[in-house]
């Protein structure tokens, strides 16, 4: 079977899903937001030391609620056993990787819309048309972020400390994606000139082309028994 | 490991400018070197096991995170206290080295929280091995990553700009040897330890397995 | 019943530890093309396990497994697979289901097979609605349904008849035997040595993850079977 439709088909069965139920999604954006919300608090708004850390905060609101749709996704192939449904078809495991992970890097980057957005606001940028650099670094980092996360959140989904794990697991791993991401991000809303956007774009580029790799190979020995 | 200990403490002439602290710097580098190569040890138990699905590679792979972890802790602790004389800061925030080290020492402490919470058999193995390729490919990407942002951040860092003496080589040298050999005896003792309790585990087995009840299986 | 040749599945000496814990121990099985097999056992004997190993879910820790199929995607495009669990999603509807596993087994003109399978389940009238909002005789049969989108030639059930009333049993045990006629293979364990007796010409029993008890078709005496488990159990249980 053409393995472009395998991998649309399991994401597409995903996101049917998350339309459906629309939980997650909202859950996710809220926490995002609060994130927002409470550096906001801590820092003084008006101050320009604020505003030089407005991106890593950004960052921190984008990545890091994605670690609710990570535990959800293989949450939901646990409830009624669809996990050994997927494993007992002759669909390829490394596609069933990449459905999971399509789903959630799509997931995430619609979380991610939102939380531009509401960040904007909040920090008082204005829009232009550099925030389609910023867009750019977003589906980068999403994607890393997904790749890893869809290989450990399937790992743990039989672990009961699995809310508390994951992050523990996945963050450390993660972290080369916040240097050129933040550092991207800082260039465009702040600095007179863009020097360095290439290489974060090309080292977040790499990271996704190693964990992409890695994770449809490993992803069969997570799965399967 | 006798040896190492001379020569750092009698061998090489106190370094004019920090004095007596300044021969921690002989185990911090052994260490460090170390810890990494540990961690090479877990890559290759994560893959031997993956391949070969026999125990000892796993045996390997978990000694060589209980002993590279203390490695880790020893250098981010010994760290601090040669930096800050040197260069007036207890950490050097984007020094590669310094955040690389941090990382891996995350990355063994996760390894170790996975480890814990998996019951004995393979998948335990199994999920272990996987981290402990994934970790691997972490840690060249987090030094890159760090270095590139250094070029674009630079740091300055006062530095009293020590020089080594011809003997302080040497002793570094051996030093790292000594910690090296010290490594890998410590993993196989570790490995034989865990070795002898599988094979404890295999005997109990054998003698009745009739007791146990298998619920829903 | 024909005897073919070569035996559809080949066990031999298949173990499976958790751990410490033999769910399955030195089994030795052969099933032919046809053949209609129970497996009872008391609760923890290792049927599940057992099943799972067939079902290739499972790798066991040590033994062969040997399908009559060639290479490992044409067995699981080859089997089905029944368990407690209903393998369908809640969100989705009756009909959504199906179609993501038609589509998953790349089954040709996936709509109308669904289609198809829904009618002949009678769960026409419910296959817009939510499987989660499915009765458990509606979600069995679905399930059921699920399993047989693909025409498997062999089909493992474990336990299919958990939670079912006698209308829902009674359709299970009717679909099961007009497969039979199609000469479809039947791999059955249930606590239910009546259904299980019925539908089946051979018998196997289980205990503490070793096979305890064979017999076939005519050597079989239905009617004292239930007296012969709780012996072949016992003897177990002593050695």
């Amino acid at each position: 079977m053409n393995p472009v439709a395998l991998t649309w088909i399991l994401a597409g069965k995903d996101l049917k899903i998350e339309y459906r139920s629309r939980q997650a999604f909202l859950t996710t954006v809220f926490f995002a937001l609060l994130i927002l919300v409470i550096f906001n608090f801590a820092f003084d708004p008006g101050s320009p030391a604020t505003r030089e850390a407005a991106p890593g905060i950004l960052w921190v609101a984008l990545l890091f609620p994605g670690i609710i749709r990570l535990n959800r996704s293989f949450q939901l192939e646990m409830e009624e056993g669809t996990l050994y449904g997927l494993i007992l078809s002759p669909a390829d495991r490394g596609f069933l990787y990449l459905g999971k992970l399509l789903a959630n890097w799509l997931f995430l980057m619609a979380v991610d819309l939102v939380v531009l957005l509401a960040f904007m606001i909040f920090y008082n940028f204005s829009f232009s048309i550099q925030f389609l650099w910023i867009a750019v670094l977003i589906v980068l980092s999403a994607l890393g972020f997904s790749a890893v996360g869809t290989l450990l959140g399937a790992m743990v989904s039989t672990i009961r400390t699995r809310e508390v794990l994951l992050p523990i697991l996945l963050f450390p791993i993660i972290l080369p994606i916040i240097l050129p991401a933040v550092n991207g991000t800082q260039e465009i809303l702040l600095a007179q000139e863009i020097q360095s956007l290439n290489r974060s774009v090309e080292l977040l580029i790499a990271f996704d082309v190693i964990y992409l790799a890695a994770g449809f190979v490993l992803f069969d020995y997570v799965v399967a028994d | 490991m006798v040896v190492a200990l001379y020569g750092a403490f009698l061998y090489a002439p106190t370094e004019r400018e920090m004095g007596e602290v300044q021969r921690i710097f002989y185990f911090h580098v052994g260490a460090a070197w170390n810890c990494f190569l540990a961690f090479f040890g877990v890559f290759l138990g994560g893959v031997g096991y993956l391949i070969t699905r026999k125990r000892i590679w796993d045996h390997l792979a978990a000694s060589c995170v209980e002993v590279g972890v203390v490695f880790t802790t020893i250098v981010l602790t010994t760290g601090p206290i040669w930096a800050r004389p040197i260069w007036n800061t207890w950490w050097p925030w984007g020094d590669p080295r310094v955040m690389t080290t941090m990382v891996l020492w995350l990355i063994y402490v996760a390894y170790l929280m996975l480890r814990s919470s998996l019951p004995e058999g393979e998948t335990k193995y199994k999920y272990c091995a996987v981290f402990g390729i994934i970790g691997f490919l972490d840690v060249p990407i987090v030094w890159f990553s760090i270095r590139w942002w250094r070029t674009i951040h630079p740091v300055v860092i006062t530095s009293s700009g020590a020089e080594l003496e011809l003997e302080m080589i040497h002793a570094l040298i051996v030093s790292v040897i000594a910690m090296t050999v010290l490594l890998v005896t410590l993993v196989m003792l570790r490995m034989a330890m865990s070795l002898n309790f599988s094979v404890a585990e295999e005997m109990t087995l054998n003698v009745r397995h009739s007791d146990r009840r298998v619920e829903g299986v | 019943m024909s005897e073919p040749s070569v035996p559809l599945l080949r066990l031999s000496k298949i173990t499976k530890r958790f751990g410490v814990i033999r769910a399955v121990w030195n089994v030795d099985l052969e099933v032919n093309q046809g053949d209609s097999l129970a497996i009872f056992g008391p609760n923890g004997a290792g049927k599940t396990t057992l099943l799972r190993v067939i079902a290739s879910l499972t790798q066991p820790t040590s033994g062969d497994i040997e399908f009559a199929f060639e290479g490992e995607h044409q067995s699981r495009s080859r089997v089905g697979y029944v368990s407690h669990l209903s393998l369908l999603y809640n969100e989705l509807t009756g009909f959504e289901n199906l179609l993501f596993y038609a589509r998953l087994y790349d089954i040709k003109e996936a709509h109308d097979r669904a289609a198809e399978m829904l009618a002949k389940m009678g769960l026409k009238e419910a296959s817009n609605q939510r499987s989660g909002e499915y009765s458990r005789g509606m979600k069995q049969r679905l399930t059921l349904a699920r399993a047989l989108l693909h025409e498997p030639q062999v089909l493992l059930l474990d336990e299919p008849y958990t939670g079912l009333d006698q209308h829902g049993s009674r359709l299970f045990t009717e679909v099961l035997r007009g497969l039979k006629q199609e000469g479809r293979t039947i791999l059955l364990v249930t606590h239910n040595l009546g259904e299980g007796l019925e539908l089946c010409d051979r018998v196997i029993i289980q205990n503490r993850g070793e096979l305890v008890f064979q017999a076939v078709g005519e050597h079989l005496d239905k009617s004292g079977f239930e007296k012969l488990y709780f012996e072949a159990v016992e003897k177990g249980d002593r050695s």
